[in-house]
């Protein structure tokens, strides 16, 4: 560990992430159907649709954390269902199966009490997507806590979408997301860590995700040099 | 100032960075767009925004234009159409024309390119001629094509399957298709002459020429005179809005080179609007996107009442405006148009009547809708977002296997 002001061991490097979707002509038009499909994608179109969809395109209120989610609410007018998807958080499972089989427990239970199924009206079904990903390593790197603060400030939404969303799934074992996981690594702080990595995802936008990190690392940060000036 | 320097101020650094990074890792490329007609309608539009911004970016990228008889486009026309789903009577001898026309136009095109993206079916069979010609071809569909003609996506997919990749505008225009499909949507150019700020003396500049007054509030549609459009559905919506709140209709439409069927509808909604003082109707030449621009910033309420719609430009550039839009729930305006939040969607002429009245009289809500609008079009609509698909991709197609690519 070395001060916050100190170069880090390993400077956080950045990445760029780009994606384009790919509809994979998969359409459900009931809640079956739906549930009948769940059960037969590939775990990267469970990807996209659980947070992947948010770096396609992001709703400029986040009213449902997940598609699946917004479809029950808007497409198939099943509110009840859409509260169920929105409780489901995919981070929280070990791998793809537990989380599509989380998706389907949820769906049976439903549809089990519920006496008949409607059909949504044409141009409302579910289309299942997946997406191709680019990414690349950026110039932008922070060596220091006030270097990686100032960074956050500046770089692409899209880095914040791999660093602190999409990183979620990949350290899943560990609970942390890249930003928090350089923190804990480089400097310690387990305040900063923790609040880092309680951000609820689910609520934010990404533009709101980034201006709460750089909140939470500059409060923390005058914090932790008020303290040294008063020693 | 290049484009690109022009572009930061409104889209973020940020954005043009990742622009200059992705093109630098593509390197140096030649790309060639191919469409129908150099003037008229949201494809023409792009491609003369976007070619610009390629080559400021290092890829060296050019746009072809193919040329057909009156023949030629009634049959793209009504093939556009069955594509749309409507039911055509396109006969094999009109089929026969339009390879031929196609088959024409390869011995006169450069498509010497690494990459070339043809635009639409009138130009698709190009790459029956010219394959060899070009590393990747990818057919660009901005049309819906969510229930075509069986008998006509049939014909047409027989040469669409040939490309190495397709892209379209909205999920449910995917088909079977034996390539990777892609998604990405169209955008709008913030400092086009459609779409640049005016001066309020510009705007009223505009509107006096037209004659265009600003007695009561404006209710726009802008949009080509196509039956798709719905334009007879909107006077209709108009008719029942008057009965209780005063206001004015203007229904602008460009013409576009490649549409024959335009007159004929231009002439049903004159007739439509037949002894009503307060509908105006403007038939625009194609070129006249600073009147468009006005009259979008002089309107109270921008209407797109579209019962078929590939993605609904129309739709980005009200909303890049910052106006209250109401528009058809059809293809790409159901995902521009986040009901309560960046707009309205209806479903009928009773629908889209209920919803100016609401606007009228609720202008405080008209204002909060149209601000959200604008942030979601900067977002997602403009065309440094299309530039940033198009580099994605072309990164993509050399690796077609590839879910995710680590550079």
């Amino acid at each position: 560990m070395v001060a916050i002001d100190e170069p880090a061991a390993n400077p956080f490097s950045f990445a760029e992430c780009f994606i384009v979707p790919k509809p994979t002509g998969k359409t459900a038009a009931n809640l079956r159907e739906l549930l009948q499909t769940l059960r037969e994608v590939n775990e990267r179109v469970l990807y996209y649709h659980l947070w992947q969809f948010r770096m396609a395109i992001a709703s400029p209120a986040v009213e449902y954390p997940n598609d699946f989610a917004i479809w029950a609410a808007t497409a198939a007018q099943e509110s009840r269902l859409a509260e169920k998807f929105s409780a489901i958080d995919p981070f929280g499972y070990e791998n793809w199966e537990e989380v599509r089989e989380a998706l389907i427990d949820v769906m049976e239970e439903y549809l089990w009490d519920l006496p008949y199924i409607t059909w949504v009206r044409p141009g409302y079904e579910f289309y299942f997507c997946e997406a191709a990903t680019v990414v690349l390593r950026s110039r932008v790197t922070a060596q220091t806590l006030p270097e990686f603060c100032a960074a956050i400030g500046k770089v692409g939404l899209d880095s914040i979408y791999y660093h602190s969303i999409d990183a979620r799934w990949r350290l899943r074992s560990i609970h942390l997301d890249d930003f928090s996981n350089w923190i804990k690594v480089s400097y310690g702080l387990p305040e900063l860590v923790a609040a880092i990595q309680g951000i609820d995802i689910s609520f934010y936008t990404l533009d709101e995700i980034r201006t709460t990190i750089v909140d939470l690392c500059t409060k923390h940060l005058d914090h932790l040099h008020g303290q040294a000036q008063r020693t | 100032m290049d484009k690109l320097s022009e572009l930061e101020p409104i889209v973020g650094q940020d954005v043009i960075y990742q622009l200059r990074g992705l093109a630098e890792r593509l390197g140096r490329q030649r790309l060639v767009h191919v469409n129908s007609t150099r003037m008229g309608g949201g494809v023409a539009e792009i491609l003369q925004q976007i070619i610009p911004i390629w080559n400021e970016l290092g890829v060296e990228a050019r746009w072809e234009v193919i040329e057909g008889d009156q023949s030629f486009f009634e049959v793209t026309k009504a093939m556009h159409n069955a594509l749309q789903g409507l039911k055509s009577s396109i006969s094999p001898t009109m089929l026969k024309h339009y390879e031929e026309v196609n088959h024409t136009n390869a011995a006169r095109l450069d498509l010497n390119a690494d990459f070339v993206v043809v635009n639409d079916p009138q130009p698709a069979f190009l790459i029956q001629h010219m394959r060899p010609r070009a590393r990747r071809w990818i057919w660009r569909c901005h049309i819906d094509v969510s229930r075509p003609d069986r008998r006509i996506w049939r014909f047409l997919r027989t040469v669409v399957s040939t490309y190495d990749a397709s892209i379209f505008s909205m999920p449910n225009f995917a088909q079977n298709l034996p390539h990777p499909q892609y998604l990405i949507y169209p955008s709008i150019d913030p400092l086009s002459e459609k779409n640049r700020e005016l001066s309020p003396e510009e705007i009223q500049s505009v509107l006096d020429r037209l004659g265009v007054e600003r007695d009561k509030p404006i209710v726009l549609q802008v949009s080509r005179f196509d039956s798709f459009k719905d334009p007879l559905g909107v006077i209709q919506a108009f008719r029942m809005v008057r009965r209780h709140t005063p206001c004015k209709l203007v229904l602008a439409g460009g013409e576009a080179t490649d549409d024959p069927e335009g007159p004929r509808i231009f002439a049903e909604v004159q007739e439509a609007a037949q002894g009503e003082p307060d509908i105006q109707i403007l038939l625009l030449p194609s070129e006249s996107h600073h009147e468009i621009n006005a009259l979008q910033r002089a309107a109270d309420i921008i209407v797109q009442k579209s019962t078929r719609e590939g993605f609904g430009l129309t739709v980005t550039e009200a909303m890049w405006k910052g106006k209250p839009v109401i528009g058809g729930a059809a293809g790409g305006i159901v995902l521009q148009l986040r009901d309560y939040y960046t707009g309205f969607l209806v479903h009928s002429p009773e629908g889209c009547a209920y919803r100016i009245r609401y606007l009228l009289h609720h202008p405080e809500m008209a204002h909060r809708m149209g601000i959200v609008a604008k942030e979601f079009v900067l977002r997602h609509f403009l065309i440094t977002r299309n530039v940033r698909d198009y580099l994605t991709l072309m990164l993509l197609c050399d690796n077609p296997e590839s879910q995710t690519i680590e550079l």
